[in-house]
């Protein structure tokens, strides 16, 4: 059995090797340069562990902060104080602990230092932050920034308000702030690639898919915050210790943009896009800092902030960029995704997952014994309008249940109930004997209750197989048993060759039969499949019903089967419930159901059978 | 007694100040989806209008403060924000953040990036009294031109064709156009008032501060967008009763934080609403807008 990949050594090879490269040039460069170029250099490299960063969070969660240079402003002063020698921390800041003021750390414990309680200030900062909705993150993370501006600028005894700090030690170098970035790249990218990472990116991808599977959209975004503070504190520590002056505008606004640009150039989605988009936007900072001063192309900069000229010349690059190429130049890929490399040899897209012959005959994440999705009594009305009127439902293990009805019956609304994603206002759902009314639907998850939508909702960006391995990622399974799950998922629903493509890239009929794929890796105990056949042609329901078919006997976990196409619902179903206006009006056989004169009234109207009967 | 009404009627003029920039930011957003991030730069270069114009009688400046806003928001609209107007929140948001960026540099470059003085008429700085309390003058202009906008808004909206053409878009863009609503007029309309609120805005603050400076947009317009989240997603109303909100906040705390907490002011009202939005994540009177689709 061939081992199945995300990437080919290759691929994953270059997208590490060649930030890491440009990293290198760009210090070696610097290394040989005037003094004052060194400096130069030495910033752009501190910036630029900051824009990875701000990649590690806004990038996997497709989420704009505009406040983690707050936690660079974290960064800054810890490494300050921890630094200034004892005649300055007098006179500067004579509120701080003594405990602080009396240590003198050298360069790499005050980073490390630094570093950590920046991530810490990040967590518990998160911790509320991450709570906000999606479109809020932006504008309270924004607040954020305010108010750790407002403290800092005006706790004057500690911070030494807003006047800044002087003669902190310069001990950064061209080299120690390279070999941080370096060390940025690879965090950035293990994160990216780790499970964790993933289950951020699939819900970056697509909300309310990724809950749907187990994915905890508030802790993963907590995790990257910190992650992202952690990095943002470093590039703040390093840049302190480089310029030996830092004031609480330092890290605020202008720095703001300046970093949000270079991130965007670059391409937010990749770790290698923060790289050249941080190394291309400083370089042309520098050119139009030449032009503005007229004279020598190369002096020292300050950190973050440009004046004038040369903030509306990036100003415009920026507003270029998102008109003209949201995705940044790097389109969003690491750098062994680029199709030039791979044309070059110098990288090679994964392969087609081959068969791995005989399928694993155990389903794929155990559950223990499993009892039946119950719900009892369950009503619900949306602002008086009343759409569940005390439906009960029962499905068992390793049955298929239809459930069909007109419009407005209230089927998807049940299933929402089901799956967590609706709060019933009466009624108990219990799963597999046990009460699980009003958890959350990453929750139930967890729990073994798999759905899919009506519409396909897949994950654009990720390759079908990332986007069928997150499912079981969302599990906590490891990644490489996540990959081989995915693997043998999508075997069993004949998807190995579209496997490889962006799940956005695949027809409809392929993506629907991913969003299955993806609910069967989490390993459910029972399934519930809105509509799945909607959009498919002939054959594709055929297939359809083959696949459903397998999927019962061999993964032996109870399907709920919402379906207008009786076609469908004939040979799966042993038995099918008949909603009507918030109501069950039959349950029964398909045989029995379609002969009830009730259910044919409710779904072709009395008239149709007045006019058979006459 | 006194003091009480005196504050209160402080916190109603900022509260209404704020209420002006947070609708301006709101009435943009129902009809593209967009937070208008350069909003807060429309409010600075009408205040600099003011500043170029001294020369002119103080009203005449005024009219041209507003045509300036009014003329730098529809320029925006056009070149910046109508090629981006399908993509997501965010990026929306980082293009205005560029919008932004370019004007505020662009004042910087052409004045200075120090505040400059504006002389403005002595009859706003004078205070009137009504009983015992001394209201300036300037908190009854505040409040005089919020109704006013308020009633003409009003007017607008549910009075008028445009008016419902902008409620229909609000509700429903791609509906609203398919139904034969031209969406670059609404949205041209939404962002000439949204220029014409922030012109009155910064008008307002330069009557009061009887300043400009090129990063004097940066306050307000986050004022703004907080009493727009706080008061739900791209609601008018909501917007209105946001802006109170935190304009009362900041003007009682104002009164009375204890002198060492004093300076940390804008740190306690801007955590306030995150406060809120944590136990109500779709604002306090938040609708439907954010919540997950199934």
């Amino acid at each position: 059995m061939s081992r199945v990949r995300f990437r080919t050594p290759q691929s994953a090879a270059a997208s590490l090797l060649i930030p890491l490269l440009a990293i290198a040039i760009t210090a070696l460069i610097g290394a040989n340069g005037t003094p004052s170029f060194q400096d130069t250099v030495t910033t752009i490299l501190c910036n630029l562990i900051i824009v990875i960063g701000l990649q590690v969070f806004v990038g996997n969660s497709g989420v704009y902060s505009f406040g983690q240079l707050g936690f660079a402003t974290a960064g800054a002063y810890i490494a300050a104080f921890l630094t200034l020698p004892a005649a300055f921390v007098l006179l500067q800041t004579p509120g701080l602990p003594h405990f602080i003021a009396d240590a003198h750390l050298g360069a790499l414990p005050s980073t490390l230092i630094a570093a950590a309680i920046s991530g810490l200030l990040a967590i518990v900062i998160g911790l509320p932050l991450m709570r906000t909705s999606t479109l809020a993150i932006p504008i309270s993370t924004f607040a954020f920034l305010i108010v750790a501006y407002n403290i800092v600028a005006n706790w004057d005894r500690v911070t030494g308000g807003s006047s800044g700090l002087v003669s902190i030690p310069t001990t950064t170098s061209v080299e120690s702030a390279a070999l941080w970035a370096g060390a940025a790249v690879i965090l950035a990218l293990a994160y990216k690639w780790s499970a964790s990472g993933y289950r951020l990116q699939a819900t970056r991808e697509d909300e309310v898919a990724a809950r749907s599977i187990g994915v905890g959209v508030m802790r993963e975004r907590l995790i990257a915050f910190g992650i992202s503070g952690v990095l943002c504190g470093v590039g703040g520590a390093l840049a302190v210790h480089q310029s030996g002056v830092l004031s609480p505008v330092t890290f605020y606004f202008g720095a703001t943009v300046t970093t949000m640009t270079m991130l965007v150039v670059g391409g937010a989605r990749s770790v290698f896009g923060a790289v050249i988009g941080a190394i291309a936007i400083s370089a042309v900072n520098e050119l139009l800092r030449g032009i503005e001063n007229g004279a020598s192309l190369f002096g020292a900069i300050s950190i973050g902030e440009a004046p004038g000229l040369a903030a509306i010349g990036l100003g415009l690059i920026l507003l270029a960029t998102m008109i003209a190429m949201p995705s940044g130049l790097s389109g969003g890929r690491e750098a062994g995704e680029l199709s030039w490399l791979q044309r070059l040899g110098l990288s090679a897209p994964a392969p087609p997952a081959e068969s791995s012959g005989a399928v694993a005959s155990k389903p794929a994440i155990d559950r223990p014994a499993k009892g039946a999705l119950r719900a009892e009594g369950i009503s619900l009305a949306f602002a008086g309008l009343r759409v569940l009127k005390g439906v009960d439902l029962a499905l068992g293990p390793g049955e298929a249940l239809g459930l069909i009805g007109p419009n407005g019956a209230g089927k998807t609304t049940l299933v929402n109930v089901l799956s967590g994603f609706q709060a019933p206002d009466l009624g108990t759902v219990s799963l597999n004997g046990a009460d699980v009314t009003g958890y959350s639907p990453a929750r139930l998850a967890h729990e073994g209750l798999g759905r899919t939508f009506q519409a396909a909702l897949p994950f654009p960006d990720l390759s079908g197989l990332e986007s069928v391995a997150v499912g079981a990622m969302g599990m906590g399974v490891s990644r490489r048993r996540a990959i081989a799950i995915a693997a043998d998922v999508l075997d069993r629903l004949n998807l190995r060759e579209q496997a490889i493509l962006p799940a956005g890239a695949l027809p409809p009929g392929s993506q629907r039969l991913l969003g299955i794929a993806r609910a069967l890796a989490i390993g459910p105990s029972h399934l519930l499949l809105d509509e799945p056949a909607a959009g498919l042609n002939e054959a594709e329901c055929e297939q359809l019903v083959a696949i459903l078919r397998d999927v019962l006997s061999d993964f032996g976990c109870g399907i709920l089967l919402i379906e207008h196409d009786m076609s469908i619902v004939m040979p799966l179903c042993s038995r099918v419930q008949v909603l009507d206006d918030g109501m069950t009006i039959r349950i029964g056989t398909p045989q029995e159901v379609q002969a009830d004169p009730a259910v044919v009234e409710s779904y072709l109207g009395s008239s149709f059978l007045a006019a058979a009967d006459a | 007694m006194t003091a009480l009404g005196q504050n209160l009627i402080d916190a109603l003029a900022l509260g209404s100040l704020y209420a002006l920039i947070a609708l301006g930011i709101t009435l943009v957003y129902t009809v593209m989806g967009m937070m208008n991030f350069a909003h807060g730069e429309f409010i600075m270069l009408a205040a600099y209008a003011l500043f170029v114009l001294a020369d002119l009688p103080f009203g005449a400046a005024v009219g041209c403060a507003l045509l300036a806003g009014i003329a730098i928001a529809l320029i925006a609209e056009r070149v910046a924000f109508r090629p981006v107007r399908n993509a997501d929140l965010s990026a929306q948001l980082v293009t205005s953040l560029a919008v932004a960026a370019i004007l505020q540099n662009v004042v910087t470059v052409a004045v200075d990036a120090r505040a400059q003085s504006v002389e403005t008429p002595a009859a706003i700085s004078e205070t009137t009294s009504i009983g015992s309390i001394m209201v300036p003058n300037l908190e009854f202009v505040t409040l005089g031109l919020t109704v006013i906008v308020l009633a003409g808004l009003g007017w607008l909206l549910y009075r008028t064709r445009t008016g419902l053409a902008m409620r229909a878009a609000a509700e429903n863009f791609e509906m609203a156009r398919l139904l034969g609503v031209r969406a670059n007029r609404v949205i041209a309309i939404a962002f000439a008032i949204s220029g014409a609120l922030a012109a009155v805005v910064g008008v307002l603050i330069v009557l009061q501060t009887g300043q400009v400076s090129p990063t004097m947009g940066l306050t307000p317009v986050l004022v703004g967008f907080v009493a727009v989240v706080i008061g739900g997603f791209g609601r008018m109303f909501g917007a209105v009763v946001g802006g109170l909100l935190l304009g009362a906040l900041s003007s009682l705390l104002g009164v009375y934080l204890p002198e060492g907490l004093a300076p940390f002011r804008d740190a306690i009202v801007f955590t306030f609403p995150v406060l809120i939005l944590i136990f109500r994540p779709h604002g306090l009177l938040g609708g439907e807008i954010g919540k997950a689709r199934v």
